[in-house]
């Protein structure tokens, strides 16, 4: 077998995860923080303040990074899901569920930051916006999904219809994505693209890039580490992980 | 104006969630690996006619 393959099979199994997840947890979230640190002291004292927004627009170093990866995270978790319903790949279940609190943390990150920033901005801390509305929408998904899957007691009917629920709702990632296109919107159009030019400076734009990194490696540790938490509790009549919570054989 | 206020706000929900995100996994690691143990005492405890 293709030895990319048979890392993937070795993976799959509980006990290997757990030893995977407990290695590069931490790496994950090392790498978020030395990022981070970079990223943040970019934001907050290199770059100048805005000629029209002061301080104030500091706040998005924080606030689109979160808002990406509300977005990415849950494409992530529909993926696992997915995966986990065609092929019943225990392992993408507890993948699927561990994305939903993360996701959920970056949307709530979101709709917080850019209501702080809408206060002193758009002289409101909300508004009914299409962009706004649809983000809180993806903050309810969230929160149906995390709850669904506490709501049964079998693990694996949960992670079930909780995936199914996962998948539906990809639905809206479209709508936040390009509703700042399809109607009149208070939120401001993309500023900062991936590909193509962005109307924001490049010696402004630099912080951004780095906060982005840090959130993808934050969201990897945080992944392992709430998905070595769910194998382990599914998996506490096994050997395995007896042993790993220090049970004496 | 600088809307320090704001921009301090916003950090401060950035990092209070993080650090929710970082310390609420390793609580349930704790409580699950303690629980794991517990049952295997009450699981011994059976087996050998003692009670737990």
């Amino acid at each position: 077998m293709n030895p990319v393959l048979l890392w993937f099979h070795q993976l799959g199994s509980p006990p290997a995860f757990d030893r995977f997840a407990a290695r590069w947890a931490p790496v994950g979230f090392a790498l978020a923080l030395v990022t981070m640190a970079i990223g943040l002291y970019g934001a907050l004292f290199v770059v100048p303040a805005d000629y029209q927004q002061g301080d104030s627009f500091r706040i998005l170093y924080i606030h689109v990074p979160a808002a990406w990866m509300s977005l990415l995270v849950y494409a992530l978790m529909a993926f696992y899901a997915a995966i986990a319903l065609i092929w019943h790949i225990k392992l993408c279940e507890v993948l699927a569920m561990a994305c939903a609190p993360i996701g959920a943390l970056f949307t709530a990150v979101t709709l917080a930051t850019g209501s702080i920033w809408g206060k002193p901005m758009w002289g409101t801390w909300w508004d009914w916006d299409p962009r706004l509305t649809s983000q809180l929408v993806l903050l309810f998904l969230y929160l149906g999904v995390i709850g669904l899957n506490a709501a049964i007691e079998d693990r694996r009917a949960a992670a079930r219809a909780a995936g199914f629920l996962a998948i539906v709702g990809v639905a809206l990632l479209p709508v936040i994505r390009y509703s700042v296109t399809w109607w009149n919107s208070l939120h401001q159009g993309a500023t900062i693209k991936l590909f193509g030019e962005s109307t924001m400076d490049a010696s402004m734009t630099w912080p951004l890039w780095v906060m982005v990194l840090a959130t993808k490696f934050w969201f990897v540790g945080s992944l392992l580490q709430r998905a070595r938490v769910d194998n382990l509790a599914r998996e506490a009549n096994k050997d395995w992980a007896r042993a790993s919570a220090g049970v004496p054989r | 104006m600088s809307y320090l206020e704001y921009v301090i706000g916003a950090y401060a929900v950035f990092v209070l969630f993080l650090v929710w995100d970082f310390v609420v996994p390793r609580l349930r690691l704790a409580r699950t690996r303690r629980n794991i143990v517990l049952r295997a005492k009450r699981e011994a405890a059976r087996l050998s006619g003692n009670p737990a």
